[in-house]
């Protein structure tokens, strides 16, 4: 506890509520586990619609919606040094001691973190998502990522396969990357309170209905299993481009009374619908976490999924039966999960997930990381314009460039509007008695503390 | 009489008058400090334009007509800048009665809006985020309305000197609301 150091981190992505997903629950679970361990948490994103301003959500996390559009796929429009003055400002303004970014194809995350080195900010960084390297579109992101973890201080990935990825794409020193995986808040994944008759097997499936989360998988596998398995049922939550061709499949075989199509399920309904089934089938083609699987093991369902990515390091071999992502053998794999279903325990799967996953353990780990991150030593800018001529003959040349042009800029607004200008934020501290809300200095929060 | 706090921040200053007869008037004002720089910068952009319009239509190579109208667009730049600038804007609590909200400009215009005192629900003091900057700002709830009313329209003055105001705004509108919730029956 003597070496206990309240961090004040900025937490940004293109990602984040009101928008559902991996990225965004984890945001918001890491930010509200930091809160409770004395941690100033603020968010950064894109506004959403109406939602643009502050924000202040449950336990006192402040989110920043930047009243910038997003242009594609949630992104904020990239404009390299449009953001370095609301950027500055918020750093400033919140007394900010770290920046962390998430997402790899967040373009507002990588943005905030070059504008967060180039005014001296240490910075993490945490990668959601597996990326390929043969395509145009990966060679570009890997790029751009090489780019901006060419000076990271530290960065986090949530699974071995997450970190080999992202190491090999990048060119991170692997000693920099930790791996702390996501969790799952089972207290609002639990299990159904009676056990599910067995005669007949509800299959469920959740997930965004397109090409990368192997929806045409499930077009192959769904008719086999339905032929085979008079007794078995499906329910498929989600919608997406491919949900046209699960119709389709269904009109074709005639499955109207055992596919149940649901579309697009509410956050707050998965729990419902997950555990009016028996098992959970997960067909992504490629996965660095997912927090799925966790979320329909804590509902007590066995889980049926593909072996890509990270998946293999989720659960526990007793919990998930794995399967190539191939129709036949994910046939194979379910056949093998409904002989396996008199033995699961659904209240003890539950119990067992609270102890494996948990956000407190993600956050404390998570601290170390901050820790690590703020030992690194401070550099000037040559010396880290040389870890950006590493990046490749040509790509080097103009990884300099940009970070001088983006220095320049900073310093030009540093006379224009000086940080002596930019009022500092009292904190806020939440009390329990809604009416109690004060403005405390930071002095007083730490002798509080 | 006056208790004035400047210093407070470079560019403003914060005057508080408080007149307790013939009748109780609760008056803060938020001054603008002169700057030397951007009218000068101003009047000299505009200069410059009319000059380049002036040539550039009487230019002997090649005259250029559409050039004419750079003359009267510097000239309305240079008029925008002077009637726009602020000089200082004025809360003027009359309580149990209401709120002037003034702002006054360098030109001599003045721009009053008066809020009944029934009519506020409570100050509120917010953060406004623009794409390039964020900044403190004070607004009234009204009551039947469902956009809030700036106190402060053109300045944008510290949270130090928002604080007082905002304490003064919601002490009156809590005696005034009290009166109000009396009733036609008492």
């Amino acid at each position: 506890m003597a070496d206990w150091r309240r961090h004040r981190i900025l937490m940004v992505s293109d990602f984040f509520y009101p928008n559902f997903g991996g990225v965004e629950s984890h945001i918001y679970y890491l930010s509200q586990c930091l809160l409770e361990l004395g941690h100033k948490v603020v968010v950064m994103t894109h506004a959403y619609a109406n939602r643009s301003g502050v924000r202040y959500m449950t336990g006192g996390l402040k989110v920043y919606y930047i009243p910038w559009k997003p242009f594609l796929m949630q992104n904020t429009l990239p404009t390299f040094y449009g953001t370095l003055p609301i950027i500055r400002n918020i750093l400033i303004r919140e007394k900010i001691s770290l920046v962390h970014g998430h997402q790899a194809f967040s373009t507002l995350c990588h943005e905030a973190l070059m504008h967060a080195r180039t005014m001296g900010y240490k910075v993490v960084f945490t990668d959601h998502s597996l990326y390929g390297f043969a395509d145009i579109g990966s060679i570009h992101m890997n790029k751009v990522l090489q780019f901006t973890l060419a000076d990271v201080s530290q960065a986090i990935c949530v699974s071995h396969t997450s970190k080999e990825n992202t190491v090999l794409r990048s060119s991170l020193p692997p000693a920099k990357v930790f791996v702390i995986p996501n969790a799952v808040d089972t207290a609002m994944f639990t299990p159904a309170p009676e056990r599910l008759k067995s005669d007949e097997i509800v299959i469920v499936v959740i997930s965004r209905l397109v090409y990368r989360k192997g929806a045409d998988l499930l077009v192959e596998v769904i008719p086999e299993v339905c032929r085979l398995f008079p007794q078995v049922r499906f329910i498929v939550g989600g919608d997406g481009p491919k949900r046209v061709r699960l119709e389709e499949m269904r009109e074709k075989h005639s499955l109207q009374d055992r596919v149940e199509m649901l579309g697009a399920v509410p956050h707050a309904r998965v729990r419902s619908v997950l555990i009016s089934g028996h098992i959970f089938l997960n067909s992504s083609l490629t996965e660095a976490f997912c927090i799925a699987i966790l979320e329909a093991a804590s509902c007590g369902l066995l889980t049926v999924s593909t072996r890509v990515g990270g998946v293999p390091e989720v659960l526990p071999d007793d919990m998930v039966v794995l399967a190539e992502p191939d129709p036949v053998d994910m046939v194979r794999a379910i056949k093998k999960a409904i002989a396996l279903l008199p033995r699961i325990d659904p209240q003890e799967m539950h119990a067992r997930m609270k102890k494996l996953y948990d956000w407190r353990d993600v956050a404390r780990r998570t601290e170390i990381v901050y820790d690590r991150a703020l030992k690194c030593s401070n550099q000037n800018l040559l010396d880290r314009l040389s870890r950006y001529l590493s990046c490749g003959s040509w790509a080097g040349k103009l990884f300099c460039l940009v970070m001088i042009i983006d220095f320049l800029f900073w310093c030009l607004l540093k006379l224009l509007q000086p940080a002596a200008d930019i009022e500092e934020v009292p904190d806020m501290v939440q009390f329990h008695h809604q009416d109690e809300e004060i403005l405390m200095d930071d002095s007083q929060h730490q002798s509080s503390r | 009489m006056g208790d004035k706090q400047s210093g407070v921040h470079a560019k403003y200053d914060y005057i508080h008058d408080q007149e307790s007869s013939p009748s109780p008037l609760d008056a803060h004002h938020v001054e603008v400090r002169r700057s030397g720089a951007k009218p000068v910068a101003a009047c000299f952009f505009a200069a410059l334009v009319s000059a380049y319009a002036f040539f550039a239509f009487y230019s002997k190579e090649k005259p250029n007509i559409l050039a004419v109208w750079g003359i009267p667009l510097g000239a309305l730049l240079m008029m925008k800048l002077c009637w726009r600038t602020v000089k200082k804007e004025s809360v003027l609590i009359m309580p149990t009665f209401g709120v002037q909200l003034e702002t006054h400009y360098r030109s001599g215009r003045i721009i009053r809006r008066f809020v009944p005192m029934g009519k506020i629900l409570k100050p509120v003091l917010q953060e406004c985020v623009t794409p390039v900057t964020c900044y403190w700002c004070l607004s009234l709830l009204l009551r039947d309305e469902e956009q809030l009313m700036l106190v402060f329209k053109e300045i944008r003055s510290p949270l130090k000197m928002l604080i007082p105001i905002w304490k003064a705004l919601c002490a009156a509108a809590d005696e005034g609301g009290g009166l109000e919730e009396c009733g036609p029956d008492g």
